[in-house]
């Protein structure tokens, strides 16, 4: 009897393991943010173990800034987290700010904070393309995509470039606004904040991204601040948290905005949460523009071949569309930095925040939680 | 108001924890805290539990090649009091070996993997893959200041050669293939 | 099936005509140049008004696009990628990195010179490379294949033992299946 008990208990375990099968999603697979892998065990498609694995994007910006001096640093910074690159440039740049003493004129400030807002609208544009086409809604990316080139055109003439500025630096900013440039802005936000209902109606009113958003991905409430989670995603659990306003940088302090909050930590309420903060990107823009004093826009730096840094440390958080994104740096009096450490969001939440909520879910809606989660593998692995 | 905070909380960490030295300026919202390396887990685990510093901003590692020795330093940050503090603890360069912290916050695990690979630091009771950024690494922990990554690279990886002629890399290649260089160009050519 | 000089001609203009208009490339970004893909192939740029979109697999490609620097981990990855990819194939080596190294010249973990590793059939340069430069480069791959110029397969397989060679010299370990067709 006990025999044939055991027998039929081996049997059940085989048929378990049967059950349960490994897939490897990544490196190469559409649906992933970037380059990484997730490898899941699901049974039937529900996903019952999920494992990380990173590293493709690895080039050790950390030890080659440990090569170059202050400034020359700044053009590997921009390549940390490509579709956001600002919010790194102004860590590092206030970071070696506040180690140095440097003071920073007020419109170099206020520039700044345009600098970020437009980055965070640009990277919230891609988002919606990113977060749509992971379920199949592909329309929503053609229009936001392309809607983005009317704020990397803004950047363009700002700072040369399309995707990378190096235009933040210690010290303010690298020009001054060009001619007409504020009512180009004005221009854009008019147009965005007519654009922004079109994609109401497509995307928050349509039924299958209704359905297939509200109730997954779920984080809980309570462990969300000690599981690491930051930005958008903590505030779609419900947190009022945001570095702009706990502890306020540049002139945020001065600015009147909202953050916004949603209940239930689905994938839902974090796109709300987003859709919401552009508004705010909005009107902080407009504010920026009103209130933006005359007057130097640059303090400058000695020579960077002989500008040393006295020694110390330092640390400087800025609040980017993934959240919390920070610049440790050491000096050690020389005129290359000691060490330098960037604190990427995604790295929490890349890693051990999408293995533990993946669990439970479905395999199909992998892709859909990653691009909530803002999973951007070349912050994770520098 | 903000002053009195601070110095409420140092006090509190100095009446517990009595190794920690400080290196605090009241200026600045950040409280600096050294203390040995058996005092880290449990200086976290008061800091979260007690007094509300919840968040894990960073935990990171610094080479110390001249002093032999690592320092590891934890960032955490109270949404409540918004003040960060920073944690600080030296290893020994040659045989550095930490406890691993991450029943404290989850998030550690990552980062306690990096510091393994990147500095060779030993975290004793750490379940992990042994690899995590790098991929069949043979050569010593590369974010160690005594390795040198441009001699490595110039050892391992093919390098394309400068051009010696100076010729003009528009013109050849305009030559080559058939195309008209535009007028305005040819002013910046050689 | 076709034995004279000049039906062959015709045979390889039409079929070059035919490879030329339809350029599938493997949705695989390598690195940061995978920033400029989504522009490109939205309502701006448009991408596949000359035949260009995105294919999820790499048996249903033609193109294989090398988005910026490929660290030696993801190298392995791509080798695969492009040994299982059926001919036609060609490879766009995209960004200064892919030529040589960029400003990643001095790091440990990077490539620098890619056509030691594998055929490059057009390199785009530049750091970010615009949308207008990535369809130029398309634009160059379809005049070189319809001058029959795009043969960086057959060099594959003509010098196979070279590239593996090379391969194997930055790969420690190599576990893969031979490519043997």
């Amino acid at each position: 009897m006990e025999k044939k008990f055991l027998i039929l208990q081996k049997n059940t375990q085989d048929k378990m393991r049967e059950k349960a099968t490994t897939l490897y999603i990544g490196p190469q697979h559409p649906g992933i943010t970037g380059n990484m892998m997730v490898k899941v065990q699901v049974e039937g498609d529900t996903i019952v173990r999920a494992r990380t694995e990173v590293g493709y994007l690895h080039r050790a910006f950390e030890k080659l800034q440990e090569r170059r001096n202050w400034l020359q640093s700044f053009t590997l910074l921009c390549r940390f987290c490509v579709p956001e690159p600002d919010p790194v440039e102004e860590s590092y740049a206030r970071a070696v700010e506040l180690l140095e003493g440097r003071e920073v004129p007020e419109r170099a400030k206020y520039i700044r904070v345009l600098m970020l807002e437009l980055a965070r609208m640009g990277s919230y544009m891609l988002w919606y393309g990113g977060q749509s086409g992971s379920l199949g809604l592909y329309t929503i990316g053609q229009w936001t995509v392309g809607d983005r080139n009317y704020i990397l055109d803004l950047f363009e003439e700002l700072t040369g470039g399309r995707v990378y500025h190096m235009y933040i630096w210690p010290g303010g900013v690298r020009r001054d606004l060009p001619e007409g440039f504020a009512d180009k802005v004005l221009r854009t936000m008019d147009y965005f904040e007519k654009r922004l209902k079109d994609y109401d109606d497509l995307m928050f009113e349509n039924t299958i991204f209704q359905k297939r958003t509200q109730g997954v991905g779920v984080i809980p409430k309570e462990k969300a601040v000690e599981w690491g989670v930051v930005g958008p995603v903590l505030r779609g659990c419900g947190i009022k948290s945001d570095i702009r306003i706990d502890d306020p940088y540049e002139v945020y302090d001065k600015l009147d905005f909202i953050v916004p909050t949603h209940e239930g930590g689905d994938i839902w309420s974090r796109a709300l949460v987003r859709r919401q903060e552009i508004r705010q990107s909005i009107r902080i823009i407009r504010q920026v523009i009103e209130n933006m004093p005359s007057g130097e826009y640059y303090n400058r730096i000695p020579n960077p071949f002989k500008w040393t840094l006295p020694k110390g440390d330092a640390y400087a958080r800025t609040e980017a569309t993934r959240g919390e994104v920070a610049m440790y740096i050491v000096s050690d009096g020389s005129i290359h930095p000691r060490r330098t450490h960037f604190r990427g969001a995604a790295y929490v939440h890349g890693i051990t925040l999408l293995e533990k909520i993946l669990i439970g879910e479905n395999v199909a809606d992998i892709s859909a939680i990653m691009n909530s989660l803002g999973v951007c593998p070349p912050e994770i692995e520098r | 108001m903000m002053k009195e905070l601070k110095e409420k909380i140092v006090q509190r960490i100095k009446a517990n924890f009595a190794d920690a030295a400080e290196k605090n300026d009241f200026n600045y919202n950040r409280l600096d805290f050294t203390v040995k390396k058996e005092t880290i887990p449990s200086i976290l685990f008061y800091l979260k539990d007690e007094m509300g510093f919840i968040h894990l901003s960073d935990a990171n590692c610094v080479d110390w090649l001249e002093e032999g020795e690592l320092e590891l330093v934890f960032i955490v940050w109270s949404p409540k009091d918004k003040i960060k503090i920073f944690v600080r603890t030296r290893l020994d360069r040659d045989n550095p070996v930490m406890d691993n912290l991450d029943m404290i916050w989850p998030q550690l695990n990552t980062y306690e993997r990096e510091f393994r690979e990147m500095f060779g630091v030993q975290v004793t009771g750490l379940e992990a893959p042994d690899e995590f950024i790098l991929e069949d690494w043979q050569g010593p922990p590369p974010f160690r200041r005594d390795f040198d990554t441009a001699a490595y690279a110039e050892k391992t990886f093919w390098e394309r050669p400068g051009r010696e002629d100076a010729q003009d890399v528009r013109e050849t290649i305009a030559n080559r293939d058939g195309e008209e260089i535009p007028d305005f160009a040819k002013k910046y050519s050689r | 099936m076709v034995n004279d000089k000049n039906s062959q001609k015709i045979v390889d203009f039409i079929q070059n005509w035919a490879r030329k208009h339809s350029i599938w490339v493997l949705a695989y970004g390598t690195g940061c140049g995978a920033i400029e893909i989504p522009p490109t192939m939205t309502s701006r740029y448009d991408a596949e008004r000359l035949g260009v979109r995105g294919a999820a697999t790499p048996r249903q490609a033609d193109v294989l696009l090398i988005t910026g620097y490929l660290t030696v981990k993801t190298l392995k990855r791509v080798i695969r990628v492009y040994e299982q990819m059926q001919d036609p194939k060609y490879v766009i080596g995209f960004g200064s990195c892919t030529i040589n190294g960029g400003m990643y010249y001095d790091s440990y973990n990077t490539i620098k010179v890619l056509d030691k590793y594998l055929p490059v059939d057009v390199y785009i340069n530049g750091c970010m490379p615009r949308p207008e430069a990535v369809l130029s480069g398309f634009a160059r791959l379809q005049k070189r294949i319809a001058e029959g110029r795009a043969n960086g397969a057959q060099q594959y397989k003509d010098n196979l033992e070279w590239y593996r060679a090379n391969q194997k010299k930055i790969i420690p370990n190599w576990i893969m299946p031979e490519y043997n067709w």
